[in-house]
C-alpha cells in the first residue's frame, strides 16, 4: 500500500506539472488577457505534431538521438507556434479581442466564443486531412524506461517515469522563465497592463493590438511545448486536444484568473487529484473527483485557489 | 450582340449542368450497393480505414469475377459512411447513410460495440440487414431481426479464452494459475466481456482477480492501473483496453515497472491491439509475447488473401479488421446472387436462413455461416494471436497455428 501512494503521489505531481504548464499556455490567453479561446486543445495538438515532425520527419533522431531529439522537438513547437498563435491574432482574433472590443458589454467574449470554436473545428478536420488519422508517437526508450528509488525497506520501490520526468523538469524551467519575463521586463508588464485596462494602457504608450499578440502567441507556443512534451510518452491523432481543454480550463479557474503560477498550480493539482484519487476510487472515476475537487475550491473560494496571490500576478 | 445572363438563367443553367452531372454520380441502374459504416474520423478512425481496405478489396475482387452473378452481373459498390467519434453522430451517420443510399442491399458496421449499439437502432427500423464485428452481447441481446454478429460475443470469447490461458500455462510452467489482474476500460465490449468473467469464469477456473481496475479512456497516464499489480502477483494479466493509445501506455507502464509481457503474461482483447500502427507507436520489443484475443484473424487457409492485400495496399498484414470486411462483403454478394435480388428483406431472409460452410464462410474462424434466433453466428470461435518479433501470429485455434504460443516460464 505504501508503495502505491508513494507513486500515486509522484505520478500525480509529474503529470502535474505538465498539466500545470499546458494551463499557464491558456492561462495567458484566457486568464490574463480574458480571450476565451476553444482552440487551445488544438494547439496541444499541434505541437505534438510538429515535435513528431522535427523528430521523425526531418530525421533529427538521426542526429541527436532517441534520448535528445524528442524534448528538442518538443521545444522547437514553440516558436512555430508563437508564429501561428500571433499570426492568428493579428488576422482573426483582433476583431474579437482587446481594444476593438474594450466598450462592448461582453468584451468580444461572445465574438470570440465562435471564432474559437470555429479555428478548433477547422484545425481538428485539417489535422485529419494533413496528418491523417493513423495515431502517432514520438517514439522513445524513455517512455517504457523508469528511474527506480528504493527499496525503502521490503520491496517498496518509487517508480519515476523517465520520459515523464525530463519532461517534468523542461515544463518547470519554462513555467518559472516566464514568470520571471511576466514579473519582472518591461514586456510582461506592458502584457498585464494591456489586459488590464487596454485603454489606460494606450494613453501610457503601450502598443495594445501589439501586446495581445505577443501574449496569444506565448500563450499557443507554451501549450505546443506542453503537448511536444506530452507526445513523448502519449500516442495521439487529430482529436486528442479534446480530452485536454476541459483540463486547461479547470487548472486556470482553479489557479486563479489573472496569474501565471495560479495557472501551473491550478494544472498540478489537477494531475494530482487525478492520479491520488484512483487510491481511494475506482480509476474510471478519476475525472469525475477532479470536478468534484474542482466544484468544492470553486465553492469556497469563487477567486480561485490562488487568487488572492494571483490578482495581477 | 451581347446577351446578358440574368440571375434566373443562370440558376437555370446550374441546375441543368446538375442535372447531368448526376448520372455520372449516381450508381448505374443495374448496380447494387451495399453499405460500410465505420468510423473514418476521431480517436477510432484508423480501426475504419483498415476496414474500409479491406471492403474495397472484397468488392474489386466481386466485380473482376463478373459481378453479382444472381443479378446478371451486376457490379457490386461501396457506400462508405463515417460513424464520426461518438455514439450520437453514430446514429445519425445511420440515418444519412439511409436517406442519402435508398436502395441498399445491406450493411455492416461500426467496429465500436457503443457505435454498433446506437447505429443499429436506425438500420433495424428500417429493416436492413445489418452484419457486425462487435463483440457486446448487448447487440443481439435486442430481439433485433436483421442485426447478424459475426464475431463470437464477449461473453464467447471470455468463456473461451480463460480456460485456454490456465492450459497455456498449465503447460508452460507446470503450474495453475490461481491469480489474475484485470485492467479494463468502460465501453460496452470490455463490460460485456468482464460480465461473465467476474460472474463465473474465474470461480468455475479457481482464480482469483487479485486487480480489478475499471478506468475510463482515453488514459493520461497508466500508473494507477499498474502500479497495484506489482504487489499483487497475479500469474496473468488481462487488459480489456479498446484503443491504441491506451494499448501503448498501459504496455509502457507494464515495462516500465519490469513486467513487460516477457516476464508476466499479458492478455489483450480486441482488433485495436494488432494494427500497424501499434507497431509503430509500442515499437515491437514492447509488444513481445503479448497475447490478443480476436474474433477473427487469417489462419493458414487464407494465405494467397493475405499476400494478395499485403500486395495491394502496403500494409504489413491482413488483420482483424480487414478481413472481418472483407468477408463482410462476400456474405453480401453471396446472399444477394442466392437471393437473385437486392431487396433488403429478400437478402436478409437469406442471411437468417443461410447455413454453409463454403464459399464466404471460409473467411470466419470455425467456417460455418448459420445464424441463431438472436442473430449470433452459430460455432464463432475465438482466436488467440501472438505478438512474436514484431508481428502478430497465430497461435489458436491449432488448425489455424501459424506459430506455438510462447508462455514466459519465469512468471510468478
Amino acid at each position: 500500500m505504501v508503495e502505491n501512494i508513494l507513486n500515486a503521489v509522484a505520478a500525480g505531481l509529474i503529470i502535474g506539472c505538465l498539466y500545470g504548464l499546458m494551463c499557464i499556455g491558456l492561462g495567458l490567453i484566457f486568464g490574463i488577457m480574458k480571450i476565451v479561446n476553444f482552440a487551445q486543445g488544438e494547439l496541444l495538438m499541434l505541437g505534438m505534431y510538429i515535435s513528431f515532425y522535427v523528430v521523425a520527419g526531418f530525421a533529427a533522431i538521426g542526429v541527436l538521438g532517441p534520448y535528445v531529439a524528442p524534448f528538442v522537438g518538443a521545444l522547437v513547437a514553440g516558436p512555430v507556434l508563437f508564429g501561428g498563435g500571433a499570426l492568428l491574432h493579428r488576422f482573426l482574433l483582433t476583431h474579437v479581442s482587446g481594444l476593438s472590443t474594450a466598450a462592448r458589454l461582453d468584451q468580444g467574449g461572445f465574438g470570440q466564443l465562435i471564432v474559437t470554436l470555429g479555428v478548433s473545428l477547422i484545425l481538428q478536420n485539417g489535422g485529419l486531412i494533413v496528418f491523417g488519422s493513423t495515431p502517432e508517437s514520438v517514439r522513445t526508450p524513455l517512455s517504457a524506461k523508469a528511474f527506480i528509488i528504493g527499496p525503502f525497506g521490503g520491496d517498496t520501490m518509487l517508480f519515476l517515469n523517465q520520459a515523464r520526468i525530463f519532461a517534468c523538469v523542461v515544463a518547470i524551467v519554462i513555467a518559472v522563465a516566464l514568470w520571471l519575463v511576466m514579473e519582472r521586463t518591461r514586456l510582461g508588464k506592458s502584457l498585464r497592463a494591456a489586459a488590464d485596462n487596454p485603454v489606460a494602457a494606450t494613453y501610457m504608450g503601450i502598443d495594445v493590438e501589439r501586446a495581445y499578440r505577443i501574449a496569444f502567441g506565448l500563450g499557443a507556443a507554451i501549450t505546443a511545448v506542453a503537448g511536444g512534451l506530452m507526445a513523448t510518452y502519449l500516442s495521439f491523432t487529430p482529436f486528442v486536444g479534446l480530452d485536454y481543454v476541459i483540463i486547461m480550463y479547470s487548472g486556470v479557474v482553479l489557479g486563479g484568473m489573472g496569474s501565471i503560477l495560479g495557472a501551473f498550480w491550478g494544472g498540478l493539482l489537477v494531475g494530482f487529484v487525478q492520479q491520488v484519487s484512483a487510491l481511494v476510487l475506482s480509476p474510471q472515476l478519476q475525472n469525475a473527483a477532479i470536478f468534484v475537487v474542482f466544484l468544492l475550491i470553486v465553492g469556497l473560494r469563487p477567486e480561485g485557489l490562488f487568487g488572492r496571490s494571483a490578482e495581477r500576478a | 450582340m451581347t446577351e446578358k445572363i440574368t440571375r434566373r438563367t443562370a440558376v437555370g443553367l446550374m441546375g441543368a449542368a446538375a442535372a447531368l452531372a448526376r448520372p455520372s454520380l449516381a450508381l448505374a441502374a443495374d448496380d447494387v450497393e451495399v453499405a460500410m459504416l465505420v468510423p473514418l474520423s476521431g480517436p477510432w478512425a484508423e480501426q475504419g480505414i483498415l476496414e474500409k481496405a479491406g471492403a474495397e478489396m472484397a468488392i474489386d475482387d466481386i466485380n473482376q469475377a463478373g459481378g453479382l452473378q444472381g443479378m446478371g452481373g451486376a457490379r457490386l459498390k461501396l457506400a462508405s459512411v463515417d460513424t464520426g467519434a461518438t455514439a450520437e453522430t453514430a446514429k445519425d451517420a445511420a440515418q444519412r447513410m439511409l436517406s442519402q443510399h435508398p436502395n441498399l442491399a445491406g450493411g455492416f458496421g461500426c467496429w465500436l460495440s457503443t457505435f454498433t449499439l446506437a447505429a443499429t437502432e436506425v438500420t433495424e427500423r428500417a429493416g436492413l440487414p445489418w452484419l457486425t464485428l462487435s463483440y457486446s452481447d448487448a447487440i443481439t441481446d435486442r430481439g433485433f431481426k436483421n442485426v447478424f454478429q459475426t464475431a463470437p460475443t464477449a461473453n464467447t470469447q471470455a468463456e473461451e479464452i480463460v480456460p485456454y490461458l490456465m492450459k497455456l500455462a498449465q503447460g508452460a510452467t507446470g503450474k495453475t494459475p490461481t491469480k489474475v489482474a484485470i485492467i479494463g476500460d468502460n465501453t460496452a465490449a470490455s463490460v460485456s466481456f468482464l460480465k461473465p468473467i467476474q460472474d463465473h469464469v474465474l470461480k468455475q477456473q479457481k482464480l482469483e482477480a487479485v486487480v480489478n481496475q475499471i478506468y475510463t479512456p482515453p488514459l493520461a497516464d497508466a500508473t494507477a492501473l499498474v502500479q497495484p499489480v506489482r504487489g499483487a502477483k497475479p500469474d496473468f494479466v488481462m487488459l480489456l483496453s479498446t484503443n491504441n493509445g491506451d494499448d501503448k501506455i498501459i504496455a509502457d507502464s507494464f515495462t516500465q515497472y519490469g513486467m513487460p509481457a516477457t516476464k508476466l503474461p499479458l492478455i489483450g482483447n480486441g482488433g485495436h491491439w494488432v494494427v500497424p500502427e501499434m507497431l509503430k507507436t509500442a515499437g515491437k520489443d514492447i509488444l513481445q509475447d503479448i497475447l490478443i484475443g480476436l474474433a477473427n484473424w487469417p489462419g493458414k487457409a487464407v494465405d494467397e488473401l493475405s499476400a494478395r492485400y499485403v500486395k495491394r495496399t502496403g500494409n504489413p498484414w491482413f488483420g482483424h479488421n480487414e478481413i472481418f470486411a472483407y468477408a463482410h462483403v462476400q456474405m453480401f454478394a453471396w446472399a444477394i446472387n442466392k437471393a437473385g435480388s437486392a431487396d433488403k428483406q429478400k437478402v436478409g431472409d437469406t442471411i437468417r436462413t443461410m447455413d454453409i460452410t463454403d464459399g464466404p464462410a471460409v473467411y470466419f474462424p470455425g467456417s460455418h455461416l448459420k445464424f441463431d434466433d438472436k442473430g449470433r453466428r452459430v460455432d464463432a470461435q475465438l482466436v488467440i494471436v501472438q505478438w512474436q518479433d514484431g508481428k502478430p501470429v497465430t497461435v489458436f485455434p491449432e488448425h489455424m497455428a501459424v506459430a506455438k504460443p510462447v508462455w514466459p516460464t519465469s512468471a510468478s
